[in-house]
């Protein structure tokens, strides 16, 4: 599987690149197609191209609508 | 603008910039809503569909009311909505209340109104939180709304066999909660 830094996941914020990725328990999701992300953003307040794990705790809902969406690949430190 | 009401929110702590948007994609969440309720609306026929045709009307006029609710706090607080009804649409909390692939289908429209009232009581419960003790007119108007989005939820997970809600449909007006904020 495709290894990410922090350094390159950066890029798929929504405006480097077509591709919108966010990393979540080291993994990484393509949110591309998802109409709440839009440009990179999720609800006025989170930013793609991150890793999202801590950010989960203070959302209205669990990680089950994460893993929906296709992994492609693993963040590395 | 409400100058000092805008002020006391900031004092308090809050990012009013991004409640603004916030408050905004709800506005637009709602409005979108009544829109595309109305299709929903409109294909819930036959033996099964009727029985549910009013309560998704219901659901659909106090949608338009929680937008109607919404705008004047917008614009106190400094906002305003997008000149553009395209852009309001796609910046909307939640996504689009599409009829699903085959209308004739009851239980699949009843699914796509039960996952917009959810998402709905997410973003309200988002909004209450983030300003509770803090913006005390969107705390009170954002809560008033949770609680119409709730019993919404509860309407239609009855209908999917999710068990008694525990709640009977509205007599007589709508939105007893909201309707404080319409006057
Ligand atoms: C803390 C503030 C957050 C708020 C207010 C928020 C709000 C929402 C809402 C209202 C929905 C729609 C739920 C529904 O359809 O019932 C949603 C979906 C989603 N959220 Fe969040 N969320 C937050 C944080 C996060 C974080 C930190 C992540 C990622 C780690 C995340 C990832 C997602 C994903 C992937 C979806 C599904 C999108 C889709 O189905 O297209 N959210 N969020
Ligand atoms: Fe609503
Ligand atoms: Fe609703």
């Amino acid at each position: 599987m495709k290894k990410f830094t922090r350094e390159e996941l950066k890029r798929y914020n929504g405006i480097d690149d077509p591709k919108i990725y966010i990393a979540y328990k080291g993994y990484v999701y393509d949110v591309t197609e998802s109409f709440l992300w839009k440009g990179g953003r999720h609800q006025a307040i989170h930013h793609a191209g991150l890793d999202l794990t801590s950010e989960i705790r203070n959302a209205p809902h669990g990680e089950e609508f994460i893993l929906k969406f296709p992994v492609v690949g693993i963040l590395v430190d | 603008m409400a100058k000092v009401a805008r002020e006391m929110v900031e004092k308090a702590g809050v990012n009013v910039d991004q409640l603004l948007e916030l408050l905004i994609k709800n506005a637009s969440a709602e409005l979108t809503t009544y829109y595309y309720y109305t299709i929903l609306r409109a294909n819930l026929i036959g033996l099964e569909g009727e029985g549910i045709k009013e309560i998704a009307e219901t659901a659909r006029i106090e949608d338009r009311n929680h937008f109607e609710a919404l705008v004047p706090r917008i614009y106190e607080l400094g906002g305003k909505l997008p000149n553009c009804m395209k852009e309001f649409h796609d910046l909307s909390a939640c996504p689009p209340a599409r009829l699903p692939e085959n209308p004739s289908n009851v239980m699949e429209i009843l699914k796509v109104l039960v996952e917009a009232e959810r998402c709905a009581v997410r973003g309200y419960t988002y909004i209450c939180n983030l300003t509770a003790g803090k913006d005390h007119r969107t705390y009170d108007l954002s809560l008033a709304i949770l609680n119409e989005e709730i019993e919404h939820e509860s309407w239609f997970s009855e209908f999917l066999g999710e068990g008694p809600s525990g709640h009977f449909m509205r007599r007589g007006e709508t939105s007893p909660f909201v309707s404080k904020f319409l006057k």
